[in-house]
């Protein structure tokens, strides 16, 4: 009992202290190494990148964190956001347009949500079934066609800065912090994290387990949505793939940081480690001029290894 | 009530004549010469890029395991296929698509079994970092090869209209058949997959049947890209998903379960039929292809809905549950030394 | 007070070399001490029965049989040679098999390859499918049933199953078979079916180790009986003449340690009721009381409903029939929450599986089920939690229970099982209970934790909750509680007051000797 407790302890400090350390060790190796990394405008790149990834991995984590593993619909339900905003924006206006996207997604996530919540399915199968389902009618909604941006306000706003900080990082960093708040103050917060640590023994002590789980999944549609709707503002144009890669990035940066795939621990500031991590990694790569090849291989070495570890430490202290 | 209930039963028990039937009604009503004999060999080639490799899946699902990463797997293969014919020549590079299949089968098998981590969580792991590997290898572009001829070779006509890789298809679901049904190791798959513990206690070798599933299936995933994307000419990193996406439908559809220590050969190659033929059906009266997605996501579902609300009447008190659990908070079936003391 | 190897001999009912001897085992695991001393002799083709209640060390003496565990003293001959049996396999090879109550049978492998799973015969590639449904039918043979060796155990029912089980367990040459309450799932005609094929296999020279707890078919079946107790043989007798008390008396005879003073407690007024509660195929027609301060035990074996019984009240599972009263208020429990809100609290049996969430600090843990709005400690205001009134609510509970260490944001899993069980404990006593429910309050919790945990549920009493406590340790039932109900296999059999409460009463009732 006593080496399990010390193994649990272990990893807590080892995420705790791991997360931060490696990220000022990129940060230290990117400047050494590079001229152009400690430029303020390669910084603000950075910044970028990691907001539209963050604002979806803060709503996988979620579901993550009550249990449900990942949600493998969220490259469709980003997709889904950028079209019908831009399909309903000449309409509906920007607001409007909005308006009617997040919910379009809401009703998506709720959908996974009662198949995986409430019937209990199996969450990978699910999402990627609703993946293709959401990402074909959202197709069926414009026809096919591609969708324009028609609202050249809402470009610049979204496109440009206030202080200096650009508005994509801006919206991340609030949600971020709604999220974060959520996650540590509230009690549907805590449920989500019981939920995730012993679901029979959360059910068995009065938390909504299955509620729980599933409006996991809405918040991610939501999120989801709420990124694609960045993406369709700031691109112009919106093809039904725009959304490829980001159930990828984001997994990444919950499992890098520390969120144990397993449910029941983790928090947004390890969500926030994870992508910084991830991204300064692709970011020096980049800069150094490595060959793609090398960056995906790396980057997905690294995913593996996340969740070998991770499992491997939680398997020890008996938490399985 | 109870009638309902043992109606739906039944149903769920024959699903696969069921929706065949339906498809192949409904294919017939909307495609003229939909049985004709150049239709048929049309879509028994189409049928094999998804059918390959849910011949794997069908001995990894029986085995009680599941293998994510397959789709994404093959979308690489066909990547490397493609993408070293100009530097190494045709005939090594697809020996290398292959051998890349295999490889990655081991690792997964080598996470699941020496790990000890869910094959779940372990290959959906693997599929997003294959997956990463080959947007970022090709730049999310396609990749054209330099050899087309060679494509026609393989994948060409064989016998009248029908096509090697049909064959291919066939034949391995002949194999896979014979495995399962008459050998010793293919029997023991089920054993192994219905109560893995019980089943080393029986003398059975689990960890050599399981690895060989992995690689299996591993195989099957780099033979189908490379054959793929051979016939087009072209290594494309996107189709991954919808190629995972349908072989376990198809697979389901067969009625093998994601339980495991269930399913049929024969029973996914109904499964392969049904789906493509929605898919020739569907491609001969216009319906574009997000539709056809739309289709097998709602059957895949529908199915797995169906398992759990009605399939668990079906399953009796002594049944035990199996390595994949059905849904994360289902317990992981105890070993016998945890029972009462 | 253990059985000598001579009292063994004496014992023996035959003069031919025995098959199996277990002599002088002892099997200690880190803190306790399983089994002392223990000696088994098995003739061969004999019904050796073992009888004890719950935690008398059977299992794990079955466990040392199979392989699993290796025994810390003693040795075990086999057919007079001295051997150690270090795995599962080496059991099997020497032609030990066990028949546990889960079976372990592919259901969508035929009743052939079932019962050569492992072993199937094959030619140079195929399975020999004719050799196999041969040597199928041989085995089935022996125990007189008859089965279409093509049929696959999904359609079975579970009494052809465990024939099935039977005869793979003979076609794999087994010369001595142990069967772990086998006819606990079966229906009385199926039962009896069951022990004349257990009589077949002594037939044929196989020997049979036979545990169960229904007493009328041990004495029924079996040639000699041997009766455990707290990790000890007490006694091995033949079963020819004895009576079914007499095996009682035998399992039960201790010496009682003052271990757990019972304080006075002013009872008053009902404030559970359970009218008639039946849950299909888990428990029927329930009916109890429990009164404000008092301790009432739920006492019976292992299966005998109680735990299914505790959960339908409180809503983790739905009954049929009945109705539930809780200070004369008609209750619905249709979730645990409801429960909750209704003033029920339940400590779940197994700590691990349905009580502590293991990510989480004590404090988190402690207030799990108080986090709502409605609930009296004011935990919470609009969905957001009050640090600070979480951190004193938290305090407040590890001080009253003593849980050491009292450092409220450790993780849980740091603390030993005793303190976790107590956090577990002070979750429910956070709800303000008028009905709390105790599933195995002390299991896997060492001696000094066992007494705080006791005097913790006195203090509990004093302050008028109404307590039922379910155990399967009578010397826990007879010294805490204050009326003692007995179930066994779902019915409601016997209440004692005060003065009934013995061990032998107890365990009368619980093995259904009562009716006898």
């Amino acid at each position: 009992m006593k080496l399990a407790a010390r193994l649990g302890t272990k990893r807590k400090l080892g995420f705790s202290i791991g997360v931060p350390a490696t990220v000022l060790l990129l940060l230290m190796v990117g400047s050494v190494s590079s001229p152009h990394f400690l430029t303020v405008s390669n910084l603000l790149n950075v910044l970028t990148s990691i907001s539209i990834v963050g604002i979806v991995a803060v709503g996988m984590a979620f579901v993550t964190m009550s249990g449900g593993w990942a949600d493998l619909s969220v490259p469709a339900v980003i997709a889904t956001g950028a079209i019908i905003l831009l399909g309903t924006q000449p309409t509906l206006g920007t607001l409007g347009a909005m308006v009617v996207a997040l919910a379009a997604c809401a009703l998506a996530g709720a959908i996974n949500g009662i198949v995986i919540g409430y019937i209990r399915a199996n969450p990978i199968i699910v999402t990627l079934g609703s993946n293709i389902i959401v990402l074909g009618i959202a197709q069926a909604f414009v026809g096919g066609r591609i969708v324009y941006n028609s609202d050249p306000l809402a470009n610049q706003l979204v496109k440009g800065k206030n202080l200096g900080v650009p508005f994509i990082v801006i919206v991340f960093l609030v949600l971020a912090l709604i999220a974060h708040f959520i996650l540590a103050r509230t009690v549907w917060g805590r449920w989500t994290i019981a939920t995730g640590g012993n679901y029979a023994a959360a059910a068995a002590s009065g938390v909504p387990v299955r509620f729980v789980r599933g409006i996991a999944f809405v918040l991610t549609s939501v999120l989801a949505g709420v990124s694609g709707c960045l993406l369709a503002l700031s691109l112009q144009s919106v093809r039904p793939v725009i959304g490829t890669g980001y159930d990828f990035s984001s997994f990444a940066a919950l499992v890098v940081g520390g969120v144990s795939l397993l449910g029941g621990s983790g928090s947004i500031p390890r969500v926030l480690g994870g992508l910084l991590i991830v991204q300064l990694m692709s970011n020096i790569m980049v800069l150094h001029g490595f060959p793609t090849t090398a960056q995906g291989l790396a980057e997905g070495l690294v995913i593996v290894f996340a969740v070998a570890l991770d499992i491997k430490l939680r398997k020890r202290s008996g938490g399985l | 009530m109870e009638q309902l209930s043992r109606i739906g039963v039944a149903l769920l028990r024959g699903r696969l004549w069921v929706i065949l039937s339906i498809t192949l009604l409904c294919g017939s009503l909307l495609v003229p010469g939909f049985f004709s004999l150049r239709t048929l060999a049309f879509s028994l080639d189409r049928a094999s890029t998804i059918g390959i490799v849910a011949v794997g899946m069908t001995a990894v699902l029986i085995a009680g395991q599941i293998d994510l990463s397959s789709g994404s797997l093959v979308a690489l293969c066909g990547i490397v296929t493609i993408g070293l014919q100009p530097m190494i020549g045709p005939w090594l590079a697809l020996f290398l698509a292959i051998l890349t299949g295999g490889l990655i089968g081991l690792l997964n098998g080598t996470l699941t079994i020496v790990f000890g981590i869910d094959s779940m969580i372990a290959t959906l792991a693997t599929m997003l970092g294959i997956s990463s590997v080959a947007f970022l290898v090709t730049g999310s572009l396609p990749v054209s090869g330099t050899d087309p001829l060679f494509g026609v070779l393989l994948t060409g006509d064989l016998v009248g209209m029908f096509t090697t890789r049909a064959a291919i298809f066939l034949l391995l679901v002949v194999l896979l058949q014979i495995w399962l049904t008459r050998l010793p190791s293919g029997r023991n798959l089920f054993a192994v997959g219905s109560d893995i513990v019980a089943a080393r206690d029986s003398g059975i070798a689990a960890t050599r049947v399981l690895m060989g599933t992995f690689i299996f299936i591993g195989l099957c995933a780099g033979l189908s890209g490379a054959l793929f994307s051979l016939q087009v000419n072209t290594g494309s990193p996107v189709f991954g998903v919808t190629v995972l996406l349908s072989s376990i439908t198809a697979v389901v559809m067969g009625g093998t379960t994601l339980e495991g220590g269930k399913g049929s050969a024969l029973g996914t190659l109904g499964g392969v039929i049904t789906v493509t033929a929605l898919t020739t059906a569907s491609e001969y009266a216009s319906v574009p292809a997000y539709i056809q997605g739309i289709i097998i996501g709602t059957i895949l579902i529908v199915l797995i809905v169906l398992d759990r609300t009605i399939g668990r009447s079906l399953r009796s008190a002594t049944d035990r549950g199996a390595l994949i659990q059905a849904s994360p908070e289902e317990p992981i079936p105890r070993e016998k030394e945890n029972r009462n003391e | 007070m253990s059985v000598s190897q001579d009292d063994v001999a004496a014992g023996s009912s035959s003069s031919v070399a025995p098959l199996l001897v277990m002599n002088d085992i002892s099997k200690s695991f880190p803190g306790v001490l399983a089994l002392s001393h223990v000696n088994l002799e098995i003739q061969p083709g004999e019904i050796h029965a073992i009888v004890g209640e719950n935690g008398a060390g059977k299992s794990t003496l079955m466990k040392i049989l199979a392989g699993v565990h290796k025994p810390t003293e003693g040795t075990i001959q086999w057919a007079g040679d001295e051997v150690s049996i270090g795995s599962p396999h080496a059991a099997q090879q020497l032609g030990i098999r066990m028949v546990f109550q889960e079976l372990s049978l592919v259901p969508d492998l035929s009743v052939a390859e079932n019962i050569s799973l492992g072993r199937m015969p094959r030619g140079r590639l195929f399975v020999d499918r004719k050799r196999m449904a041969r040597l199928a039918l041989e085995a089935l043979k022996v125990i007189g049933e008859e089965l279409d060796p093509n049929t696959l155990i999904a359609d079975l029912t579970i009494s052809q199953r465990q024939l099935v089980e039977i005869a793979r367990v003979i076609s794999s040459g087994a010369r001595l078979v142990a069967l772990d309450e086998p006819t606990s799932s079966l229906t009385e005609f199926e039962g009896k079916k069951l022990l004349a094929v257990i009589k077949s296999l002594k037939h044929s020279g196989i020997s049979v180790i036979y545990i169960s707890h229904r007493l009328h078919e041990v004495l029924a079946i079996a040639d000699r009986v041997t009766v455990m107790r707290d990790g000890r043989t007490i006694e091995t007798r033949s079963a020819q003449g004895a009576t079914q008390a007499e095996l009682v008396q035998r399992m039960v005879g201790r010496d009682l340690d003052d271990m757990f003073p019972k304080a006075i407690v002013p009872i008053g007024p009902v404030v559970f009721r359970a009218e008639n509660l039946t849950g299909e195929g888990k428990f029927s027609d329930i009916t109890i009381e429990v009164r404000s301060g008092e301790i009432v035990g739920l006492a019976g074996l292992i299966g005998a409903g109680r735990t299914e019984f505790a959960r339908a009240v409180f809503g983790l599972d739905r009954f049929d029939s009945g109705a539930c009263f809780l200070n004369s208020v008609r209750i619905r429990p249709k979730n645990p929450a409801q429960a909750i809100r209704d003033g029920i609290a339940y400590v779940p049996e197994d700590r691990r599986l349905l009580g502590i969430v293991p990510p989480l600090s004590i404090r988190e843990n402690l207030t799990l089920s108080i986090l709502r709005r409605e609930s009296r400690a004011g935990v919470s205001r609009a969905g957001v939690i009050g640090r600070r009134a979480e951190r004193a609510e938290a305090a407040r509970l590890t001080k009253h229970l003593s849980v050491v260490p009292a450092a409220i944001e450790r993780r849980i899993e740091t603390l030993s099982g005793g303190n976790q069980q107590k956090v577990v404990l002070g979750r429910w006593l956070a709800t303000g209970p008028a009905l709390l429910i105790l599933d195995e309050p002390t299991r896997g919790v060492d001696v000094g934790a066992k007494a705080e945990i006791h005097r913790i549920i006195g203090e509990l009493a004093a302050e008028g909750i109404a307590i039922l406590m379910i155990s399967s340790e009578l010397p826990e039932i007879i010294a805490a509680s204050d009326r003692v109900y007995v179930l066994h296999e779902g019915s409601l059999v016997a209440e004692f007051d005060r003065e009934g409460i013995t061990e032998e009463n107890i365990m009368t009732a619980a093995t259904g000797a009562l009716a006898s």
